[in-house]
């Protein structure tokens, strides 16, 4: 099995899953923040997209700018097959974790 | 007179030093279509130009942290060494502090000129590695002499420079800082247009 996916490389697996093909920059920044329910650095978004990439999970192609941009292009990402799986590890372990367990714990001092 | 709100020069101009090229329109452009769209209008400019620095140094420190926190354990390390077990020549020592500290300032500035492709990255690497790591070494060598002021040590701190060498010179070190940047960017950016002629 590949590493385990930390929260923050989950949270924007998720978005690019979510964003299909609108899944650029800024617009995974906006959702991971949405889901999240915190301020999130661009860089710290940036750098996972980067490292997740250079892991082989996603992939990525420019697309055109716009005139809010300056017309700078946009980077659109991709989910690949062993992202997918990695996602779905990722789930299945935490499963493992709570198995047997109810969910809000109650009753623990 | 432009309707559209730029920001500040400074902030996109060290952005893209320590951007790979490829990553120099996208990212600039994620971070201008936020502020153009979302930060200014609700912030104004002072806050939105605020927001924008913040990010772009958000970018450099994940860059530089690694760097300086090796730099200023290397100055440290030298410091307790001469505190703790002190010594009447200092050569060997000063060589392999120096030695090391003009090699990390060299590598990083390499490293950040290959990956950007800009000589500039190199000396603003150095200049963030010494920023980054001055905090630290001062408050490490206070706590060092928190933890260790007897007699012998202060006799120790007195035979090696005194105390305000230690914590003057992690702020001097901003010279040497920006020149072995330099020649690491020039070499790392040189580096780079080689491989891709």
């Amino acid at each position: 099995m590949a590493d385990v996916l930390g929260t923050f490389e989950q949270a924007v697996l998720l978005a690019i899953i979510r964003l299909n093909e609108d899944a650029y920059g800024r617009a995974v920044f906006k959702e991971v923040e949405l889901r999240m329910e915190r301020p999130v650095a661009a860089g710290a978004v940036h750098a996972t997209l980067e490292r997740l990439e250079r892991k082989g999970l996603i992939s990525s192609r420019l697309g055109p700018g716009t005139p809010v941009r300056g017309g700078r292009s946009r980077r659109f990402y991709h989910m690949k097959p062993s992202g997918l799986r990695a996602l779905n590890d990722a789930r299945a372990a935490v499963e493992n974790l709570w198995q047997g367990l109810k969910w809000p714990l109650k009753g623990i001092v | 007179m432009s309707l559209d709100p730029t920001p500040p020069r400074w902030a996109e101009t060290l952005l893209r030093a320590f951007l790979r090229p490829r990553d120099i329109d996208c990212v600039s452009g994620d971070l201008l279509e936020e502020y153009r769209d979302s930060v200014y209008p609700h912030s104004g400019r002072r806050r939105a130009d605020l927001w924008y620095g913040g990010q772009v140094l958000g970018f450099v420190a994940r860059r530089v942290y690694a760097w300086a926190v090796v730099f200023a354990v290397a100055f440290l390390a030298r410091t307790a060494m001469d505190w703790l077990l002190p010594t009447t020549d200092f050569r060997l020592r000063s060589t392999l502090s120096t030695v090391l500290g003009v090699g990390i300032l060299l590598l990083a500035g390499f490293r950040a000129g290959l990956r950007s492709g800009s000589f500039a990255a190199g000396p603003l690497m150095g200049i963030s590695i010494v920023a980054i790591a001055a905090p630290i070494k001062i408050a490490g060598t206070a706590a060092l002499l928190a933890m260790s002021h007897s007699p012998s040590t202060i006799a120790a701190i007195r035979g090696s420079g005194g105390l305000a060498e230690v914590f003057t010179l992690p702020v001097l070190m901003i010279v040497p800082g920006v020149i072995f940047g330099a020649v690491g960017g020039f070499l790392g950016s040189a580096a780079k247009r080689l491989s891709s002629a």
